[in-house]
């Protein structure tokens, strides 16, 4: 059935455009968006693994240079894609499901940016074609913009503008960085390209070749919100609504992994690009976590701590090895969830609380025991303590620098683990565990049943995960000896 | 490669330069914006710089064309095709930007971004 591949992609971009059409129907959207969230983790599950050429163009065969060209857009899916779309589906539904059932009148711009920003990671995931990708990274990059400036938080549309322009820049850079490609291969098809590379049609010491991968990178760390795009990413996780945030963070992870996926195939002989990627993502672990220390408005700290946490995917694919790769990208599953069950939690507390500043906040727990009993596991998961899902990540991880003959980044990891450990500790006890201040007001504020399923939801994949590792790393370990 | 080729692709190496310079640089907003523009057309020059052939047909069979002939004299289609989708993105993304620059020029009467787009945190420990 790989006529499901490209619905994939097409479900959620019709709906957005239905949605946005016919949103003065109320009632009418809001079953219409609820039915699709339900399909958008159901398509990938059911559908096969293969290729899908559109217009049904397949391969060609060169008889002169015995060389395999695709002259159309191909979208790949295996199992790495299948997870992660499902995952991205069902994130995609809790946080539409939680819109719905908070507001009587919903928005329709509002959920056509939802869906839009979906089919956008999901047809970068899938997209065997390099400029196919930066197309929908643009069209994501809009609906991330938006999300933000839909937010009704104070100077979220200063935000967005400051996104908006950052990525203004980063774009054309990257852009650039294709056309390079383009010129030395003819060919904006990445198995075209890696070919090419591999086979010795392209000098991979020319300097053309070495300014596309870092014009290219440039555009990686922006979207990725890898330094020095860190304080903006995390500022854009802020001035969302927590849902928002939950759904705007994955955008981060998958656009990260699509673009370095594509990067790591065209480069991978290219020593200094596993340097490059190692480097800036020990940068992301250590500002990230040592800034999440200074906030006061939680909202902020989460997103800084995801910024750490993306260092560790970065790390994870940087050092190159099959296990390495393969821990990165656990991680990167296990991110999107841990995080956005972070931000729903979280959120929670905003709706019952009014307050973002922890040093207004204290005595949770004892109104909020199920939301903080859930957070508390959350956070425990990102730090990295057994038998949660993100201890078997940055175990493999940590076991993975090893392996390469890097104990340095072993032991810095353990330390960026522990010091995340502390920052929500700190957090927590602040939060939930020490007296609640006068003038806090939550006595009748009850957080909506509908986040509090969401969150339990995450919480199940959180704990099984955990429990189950290799239901998804032998997958992933499978796909990552088809691209090595 | 052609002298033609060769004038596009400098255009194109000045106009990411001056984009940039105006993109970093420069305080008003619209001025920023224009940089950005810049930046974007210039990669979008580039890019059709690379499927310039000097002397070449445009890249269209015509009924009774010899297809050796074409084949070695039509332009590459491929970067046109690219450099079309391009535009219409940059032409969403400035729409997007200018629609928020009106917003914020309501609120702040100044197009300066040393004031519109002051730290946030900053603005909101200010207003405490």
């Amino acid at each position: 059935m790989n006529e499901l591949i490209p619905l994939m992609v097409i479900v959620p971009l019709i709906a957005a455009l239905l949605i946005s059409a016919f949103s003065k129907f109320n009632k009418v959207t809001k079953i219409f968006a609820f039915v699709v969230a339900i399909c958008l983790p159901l398509i990938p599950l059911l559908s096969n693994y293969g290729l899908h050429y559109f217009g049904g163009y397949e391969p060609i065969l060169d008889n002169v240079t015995s060389f395999v060209y695709h002259p159309a857009i191909t979208y790949s899916f295996t199992f790495l894609q299948q997870i992660f779309i499902a995952m991205i589906g069902l994130l995609t539904f809790l946080v539409i499901f939680v819109y719905l059932t908070k507001y009587k009148e919903v928005s329709g711009p509002y959920l056509f940016l939802l869906f839009l920003g979906t089919a956008a990671v999901t047809a970068m995931l899938l997209t065997d074609d390099i400029f196919h990708m930066f197309v929908f990274f643009e069209i994501l990059a809009l609906a991330q913009v938006g999300i933000v400036a839909a937010s009704s938080i104070d100077y979220s549309y200063e935000m967005a503008l400051k996104y908006m322009i950052l990525g203004s820049i980063g774009s054309p850079i990257m852009l650039l960085g294709i056309g390079f490609l383009l010129a030395l291969t003819g060919s904006v098809n990445v198995t075209d390209i890696a070919t090419a590379v591999h086979n010795g049609l392209v000098d991979a010491t020319s300097p053309v070749f070495l300014t596309s991968l870092g014009l290219i990178f440039f555009g990686w760390l922006y979207a990725s919100g890898l330094p020095p795009f860190h304080t903006i990413k995390s500022g854009i996780y802020s001035k969302a609504e927590p849902h928002g945030a939950a759904l705007l963070q994955s955008f981060t992870v998958i656009s990260m992994i699509s673009i370095v996926l594509i990067m790591h195939r065209i480069y991978s002989t290219l020593p200094i690009f596993e340097v490059l990627i190692v480097f800036f993502s020990i940068l992301a672990m250590i500002l990230g976590v040592s800034m999440a220390l200074t906030q006061t408005d939680f909202r902020r700290m989460i997103g800084f701590l995801a910024v750490g946490e993306l260092g560790f995917i970065g790390l994870g694919i940087g050092l190159g090895t099959n296990y390495a790769i393969t821990a990165g990208l656990f991680q990167a599953l296990n991110e999107i969830i841990i995080t956005a069950l972070l931000f729903i939690g979280f959120g929670a507390i905003v709706n019952a609380t009014n307050e973002v500043d922890t040093r207004k906040l204290g005595g949770l727990l004892a109104y909020h025991p199920k939301v903080s009993l859930m957070l508390l596991i959350a956070g425990l998961a990102m730090a990295g303590v057994p038998p949660l899902s993100g201890f078997q990540s940055k175990l493999m991880l940590v076991q993975a620098s090893l392996n390469c003959g890097f104990p340095e980044i072993s032991i810095l990891a353990i330390m960026v683990s522990i010091a995340t450990f502390v920052v929500f500790v700190k957090t927590f006890y602040v939060m939930f565990l020490r007296p609640k201040p006068k003038e806090l007001e939550v006595e009748g504020k009850e957080v909506p049943r509908a986040m509090i399923f969401a969150m339990g939801i995450l919480l199940i994949l959180v704990i099984g995960l955990g429990l189950f590792p290799d239901v998804v790393v032998n997958g992933i370990s499978s796909f990552v000896g088809g691209i090595l | 490669m052609a002298q033609t080729q060769l004038a596009i692709l400098l255009t194109s190496v000045a106009l990411v330069v001056i984009g940039l310079y105006a993109a970093i640089f420069v305080d008003n907003i619209i001025k920023k914006i224009i940089g950005i523009s810049f930046i974007e057309e210039g990669a979008n020059l580039f890019i059709v710089a690379i499927g310039y052939k000097a002397g070449g047909v445009v890249p269209i069979l015509m009924p009774g064309m010899d297809t050796s002939w074409f084949a070695s004299n039509a332009a590459y289609p491929l970067p046109f095709g690219l450099v079309l989708t391009s535009i219409v993105i940059g032409a969403s993304t400035l729409a997007v930007m200018l629609a928020l620059v009106m917003v914020l020029y309501r609120r702040y009467g100044t197009l300066s971004t040393k004031v519109m787009l002051a730290d946030t945190s900053k603005q909101e420990e200010y207003n405490e």
